[in-house]
């Protein structure tokens, strides 16, 4: 028996050993610590590398890195204190991931990609489909679990981390296969930083299409924002459209994987067919949240003038850094090996298979949209 | 100590509306200014 096993064990055996109130607000208080180490580390590191030879790296390492790694330093820590299990009630990754996502609502303009981004919208359709549904052949053909095909598929065609998520809710997907299928994001999002702008150059692409091309491709936003800035301002204003647009996708898919593994994947043959309210309790419910963040700050934008709006929103950024710092952090406290290993090296073919098949396709539709668009 | 899938389900519809909540309570704040610019590390 683990040593894991062992502490939980003595968890159920003792009631007074079992985790209460105080120790779930301990648990918050580590989480916290660890994510303003995390916020300091982000903003110091690209400062104090700045110059050097490490100027390009301390500048691309960002946040969801810190916030893991420093997860995974607090956990080994707390396993080893003995500790983990019962300051476990206070690591809300649901919760915090969530939260951040309502927020991400309030910087998606619906007016802007209802306006001005109809290429966008073609390519990210096209995009999604063709993208998810390789992924979810070649999941099944490699005899992954539904619900990790489900997030894999997910996290590779739509907007990495985020859309995980919104697919874990939707599927009700294992923990741990949602911090799988978040570090697998991480860990090709990261090289693609730099690879995407280099290959723009040898391909000899224009801004428009370099831009297109990243904002299709890359999976989570932050990394397409800085491998777009890298190409310059043109390319960066498309990719943010491209993924925005794919990011307000998310919800529409949530909504269609509700539905599928509703009706189809778990219905057992003798189960009555599921009602419109069993597809409402399974609807992840943020993703209303996420939907009227959106439209409260589309319409706060209209009052007033571009600078002040520009600013407000940047503090509602803010804080949904801040709630994804807390929900990586918790990722990285609640991370065990033991997933990792059961999971083995499919989902790793699967993604990586996946995300060349994302990059050939994305140069495709980039190439033929957005060739002679101006931004 | 194992939770049902019921109450695991139950919990998970709780931490959306949880979230939902929180969520738009910290935009409407921070559009109301209560939440000001700068304040946010």
């Amino acid at each position: 028996m683990s040593a894991e096993a062992r502490s939980e064990n003595a968890i159920i055996r003792d009631p007074a050993a079992r985790p209460s109130l105080a120790w779930a607000i301990g648990g918050v208080l580590v989480v916290l610590t660890l994510a303003a180490a995390t916020r300091y580390l982000e903003q110091a590191v690209p400062e104090i590398t700045e110059g050097g030879p490490l100027a390009e790296l301390g500048a691309a390492v960002e946040y969801p890195i810190y916030a893991i790694v420093l997860g995974l330093i607090g956990n080994a820590i707390l396993t080893a204190a003995g500790v983990r299990d019962r300051l476990a009630g206070g690591f809300r990754t649901e919760f915090f991931i969530k939260t951040g996502l309502v927020l991400l609502g309030a910087s998606i303009n619906l007016s802007v990609i209802a306006t001005a981004a109809g290429p966008a919208i073609l390519q990210a359709i096209v995009l999604i489909s063709l993208v998810f549904l390789f992924t979810w052949w070649l999941g099944g053909r490699l005899g992954l679990d539904d619900k990790l095909r489900a997030l894999l598929s997910s996290a590779v065609s739509i907007c990495g981390v985020s859309a995980a998520i919104a697919a874990a809710g939707a599927v009700q997907a294992k923990r741990e296969q949602l911090a799988y299928s978040a570090s697998l994001v991480i860990a090709f999002a990261l090289p693609s930083i730099f690879l995407l702008p280099w290959l723009a150059g040898v391909f000899g692409l224009s801004p428009e299409v370099a831009g297109a091309w990243i904002g299709g491709n890359i999976d989570t936003t932050a990394a397409v924002t800085a491998a777009g800035a890298i190409v310059g301002e043109e390319a960066l204003q498309i990719a943010s459209i491209v993924k925005v647009t794919q990011n307000a996708l998310m919800g529409v898919v949530a909504v269609a994987l509700t539905a599928y593994f509703a009706f189809k994947i778990e219905r057992r043959p003798d189960a009555p067919r599921p009602s419109p309210g069993d597809l409402w309790r399974r609807f992840p419910k943020f993703v209303l949240g996420f939907i009227a963040a959106s439209v409260i700050a589309t319409w706060y934008l209209g009052l007033v003038s571009k600078a002040e709006g520009k600013a407000v929103i940047g503090v509602a950024n803010d804080l949904r850094v801040w709630f994804l710092i807390l929900a990586f952090v918790s990722i990285g406290l609640e991370f065990r090996v033991s997933s990792l290993k059961e999971a083995g090296w499919r989902p790793v073919g699967v993604f990586g298979a996946a995300t060349v098949v994302n990059l050939v396709v994305a140069l495709g539709l980039a190439a033929l949209l957005f060739s002679g668009f101006t931004a | 100590m194992a939770e049902t899938p019921q109450e695991r389900r139950r919990r998970t519809i709780d931490e959306d509306w949880a979230a939902t909540i929180v969520g738009l309570a910290l935009l409407v704040l921070v559009l109301t200014g209560v939440i000001p610019v700068g304040l946010v590390p």
